[in-house]
């Protein structure tokens, strides 16, 4: 092979994770803070109870949480283990990437000329992430989209809880353990051991010992994924010249698509997207900008790794497609109308 | 059981302060320039004391307390003990494997020879009263997309510094002197470059690709691959060091 390119390959993939190694660092702290130190009933008290309207108060939870896609996927998985309804979670882990004080400030710095940019990524991404939330929160178990592990450290459903005969559920009966014969399964213990809110009232130096395993266990997992992510995505920008992407890049409807693409291969931090969507600024259409800006931080193929560790593929092709066509309509609609 | 547990926390522990030692290694030999954008070179610096400071803390406790430590259920898609193994290894790779700069070879390939490139860069600012022979590779392009007329040019001195391109498109006395640029890291590298007319007689087989030089000159209007452009006439071309920090920004 051709070492050359073999070197660039490692380069690239290299830049990819010192770029991104630190907010996976930021999310995964941020994620086990939430565990440790945050009250789930806190949350979920002041979340609304309607569906669309939790799907935008989850896209806008962002807000608290300024991290890109590698740090969101930890927080939605946590919120989802703790119980938070899934459109909250998906409107979450659809928005938080761009709905994020550090990723407008970025994108106010590059686009400062052209405002409108700025403030259709936040209106779309809202836009976008609300309504497949909305979408989602159809769905009124989602345990069956979600990799089992995720699915089982999930609170029982108040109807599961009841309509369940209680000999037919699976799990580990601990003789003695209650008088009531009550089981005990893996998620009970996981939520016991590591994903419980019983811990905010523990002692604070397990609550430290603990938080330091969850970081280091997420850590673990989540940096593996993003390590086999930049690889592929470091892969494919060398071995597929950029030209045959870019020569796609001119018409109102090809240049979306290509942007979507590239969006999609180079996997970029949307802490940092603004500036690469820059460099494209004057050969392509606004609209394709757009798409670029808001499509990039939804689904990449980072980011898609970090996702099947929440999600089965089905759920993840669903969101995918979801997300694929609303911004590509919305972004055809800048093109054809607004600009 | 408990040695084989006690030797998984003890490579998640190693692997981390792998990582964080990468970090700080590319910092100090300044090998974070070739990687991202020194914008962000205080995130990794951040990360990597900050993977050190968690990977000495988890050696106290997993020395203190060796049998102690949750272990929940795997969360991810890989076999247990993959991601670790998968995270050792690249770490290593990285640390033994020094990342090397784009060069013609990418810069061909990105699309240097099309003249796509040229109207990407946006001017950031536009410094009239800067001396033409104290312009980069970059501030050329940059005026040039602000008003591109070659012939405005025309007679002014050049003095740059990049890289040397051998494009498959111009006669054996033309070369690209040649810079990339980077926005955040080098995922989006993207290479702008002058087209340089060679002094009387030589040919770029003198000047290898990749290599680094120093063209002094001064700017001729030319038609290149059927294009008028801005061109540099060297009077003279010498190789220098490649810089600490390859990219223009």
């Amino acid at each position: 092979m051709d070492l050359t390119r073999l070197n660039n390959a490692f380069t690239l993939f290299l830049s990819l994770l010192v770029e991104a190694m630190p907010f996976l660092l930021l999310g995964v702290m941020f994620s086990s803070i939430l565990l440790f130190f945050v009250e789930e009933r806190f949350l979920l008290r002041w979340l609304p109870k309607n569906p669309f309207l939790g799907a935008l108060a989850g896209s806008c939870v962002g807000f608290l949480f300024p991290v890109c896609e590698c740090g969101n996927v930890p927080v939605a998985r946590r919120l989802l283990m703790q119980g938070v309804p899934s459109p909250v979670a998906i409107g979450f882990l659809l928005a938080a990437p761009t709905i994020n004080p550090i990723v407008f400030w970025a994108t106010w710095i590059a686009f400062r000329d052209q405002p409108e940019v700025v403030f259709l990524r936040i209106a779309f991404s809202l836009t976008i992430a609300t309504v497949i939330g909305w979408v989602f929160s159809t769905q009124s178990n989602l345990r069956p989209f979600l990799q089992p592990n995720v699915a089982r450290a999930m609170p029982l459903l108040p109807e599961e809880r009841a309509g369940e005969p209680s000999l037919l559920r699976s799990g580990t009966y601990w003789l003695g353990a209650s008088k009531k014969s009550d089981r005990l399964t893996v998620a009970d213990l996981q939520i016991a051991s590591a994903a419980s809110l019983s811990m905010v009232n523990q002692p604070l130096t397990n609550k430290l010992y603990l938080l330091l395993e969850n970081m280091m266990q997420e850590l673990r997992e989540l940096g593996g994924v993003l390590v086999l992510g930049s690889a592929i995505a470091a892969t494919i920008q060398v071995f597929t010249p950029r030209d045959v992407v870019l020569s796609l890049g001119q018409g109102p409807v090809t240049s979306i698509l290509a942007m979507m693409l590239l969006a999609a291969i180079v996997s970029i931090c949307s802490t940092v997207d603004s500036f690469f969507a820059l460099s494209f600024a004057s050969t392509f259409t606004t609209g394709s900008l757009l798409s670029f800006l808001v499509f990039g931080p939804m689904i990449d193929l980072k980011a898609v790794g970090l996702m099947l560790s929440i999600f089965k593929p089905r759920a993840v092709f669903y969101l995918f497609m979801l997300a694929g066509q609303l911004v590509f309509l919305f972004s055809l609609f800048v093109n054809l109308y607004l600009s | 059981m408990t040695r084989r547990r006690n030797g998984s926390l003890w490579l998640d522990t190693a692997a981390i302060a792998a990582w964080g030692f990468l970090f700080l290694k590319y910092w100090l030999t300044e090998k974070l320039y070739l990687l991202i954008h020194p914008n962000y070179f205080w995130l990794t610096v951040a990360a990597g004391f900050v993977l050190l400071g968690l990977a000495l803390v988890r050696a106290i406790l997993v020395i203190r307390y060796p049998f102690a430590g949750t272990s929940g259920p795997h969360l991810s898609l890989f076999p247990p003990g993959w991601s670790r193994w998968l995270l050792m290894g690249t770490a290593i790779a990285g640390l033994l494997v020094s990342p090397r700069a784009f060069a013609s070879q990418t810069a061909l390939e990105r699309g240097i020879s099309d003249g796509l490139t040229v109207t990407r860069v946006r001017p950031q600012a536009f410094r009239a009263t800067v001396k033409p022979e104290d312009r980069s590779i970059v501030d050329w392009v940059r005026t040039l997309t602000v008003y591109p007329e070659p012939d405005a040019y025309t007679g002014q001195r050049v003095s740059v510094k990049g890289f040397v391109v051998h494009s498959p498109e111009t006669s054996p006395n033309y070369l690209l002197i040649s810079r990339f640029i980077i926005t955040c890291c080098a995922a989006d590298a993207y290479p702008v470059s002058l087209p340089v007319k060679l002094p009387e007689g030589q040919r770029r087989d003198a000047y290898k690709p990749d290599s680094w030089q120093q063209v002094e000159g001064q700017m001729v209007t030319e038609t290149l691959a059927g294009k008028r452009q801005l061109v540099i006439q060297a009077t003279a071309l010498s190789a220098v060091e490649e810089p600490r920090n390859p990219y223009d920004y």
